[in-house]
């Protein structure tokens, strides 16, 4: 297996299993983190198209590590899976670190009371 | 990168997305992210799956050959992610707000 594919497949398992069995923050369950991936997608294949055409790359990709599907335009697939897991670990680590604001804020005001 | 950073900076603002205005969170929840991705981008370049086209970096490495694009991409764009998803959250509050104040009374009296 190429290793590139092995560890974008192994990270989007890593990020989903964290969620449902770890933090459970719950966004799986949500119209506004699918709203904002299928925005944020829109958006990477603009700049990942740019960065990886093979006409006139920035990143040059090693084609051994690599399934070789390259869409659209050529996007490396485990690109997508790169993306998922940055953007989704970022907006978990965000909702948790929300939460625990949220929660000694409850706490204080609680004390206050 | 800096068009990403220009292009989502509105969602702060206008679409009241407050991501910078909660500047420790966001340092919380990019450390992470910041520094899983460049070991992952180091393991990249030493393992040589990807490499870098000369023409278009600045040729300023940091630790392991990595280039400071690479650190730049890892902070931009998940706070790119960020204000995408706080903002697409206002604009959906709003349009529940919004249905609720164009209902008609006697509906919240059924309920």
């Amino acid at each position: 297996m190429p290793e590139y594919t092995v560890l974008t497949v192994v990270s989007v398992l890593v990020v989903v299993a964290l969620e449902l069995f770890w933090w459970r923050t719950g966004i799986f369950r949500t119209a506004q983190y699918w709203l904002a991936m299928a925005i944020v997608f829109a958006f990477q294949i603009l700049v990942d198209g740019w960065l990886t055409k093979l006409s006139n790359p920035i990143v040059i990709y090693n084609p051994d590590e690599m399934l070789g599907v390259r869409a659209p335009w050529d996007i490396p697939i485990e690109d997508f899976g790169f993306g998922f897991t940055m953007v989704t670990l970022t907006i978990l680590l965000w909702r948790r670190r929300l939460a625990r604001d949220a929660a000694r804020a409850a706490e204080t005001a609680k004390a206050d009371r | 990168m800096a068009a990403c950073l220009l292009i989502t900076l509105p969602l702060e603002f206008v679409l009241g997305a407050r991501v910078y205005r909660r500047a420790r969170a966001l340092l919380v929840a990019l450390l992470p992210v910041v520094l899983i991705f460049s070991i992952w981008d180091i393991v990249g370049i030493v393992r040589d799956h990807w490499s870098y086209n000369p023409r278009y970096v600045t040729g300023i490495r940091l630790v392991f050959e990595m280039p400071l694009e690479e650190l730049v991409f890892f902070v931009v764009i998940p706070i790119c992610g960020l204000l995408t998803y706080e903002a697409v959250g206002s604009v959906m509050a709003g349009v529940r707000k919004l249905r609720r104040r164009g209902a008609p009374a006697t509906r919240r009296v059924d309920a």
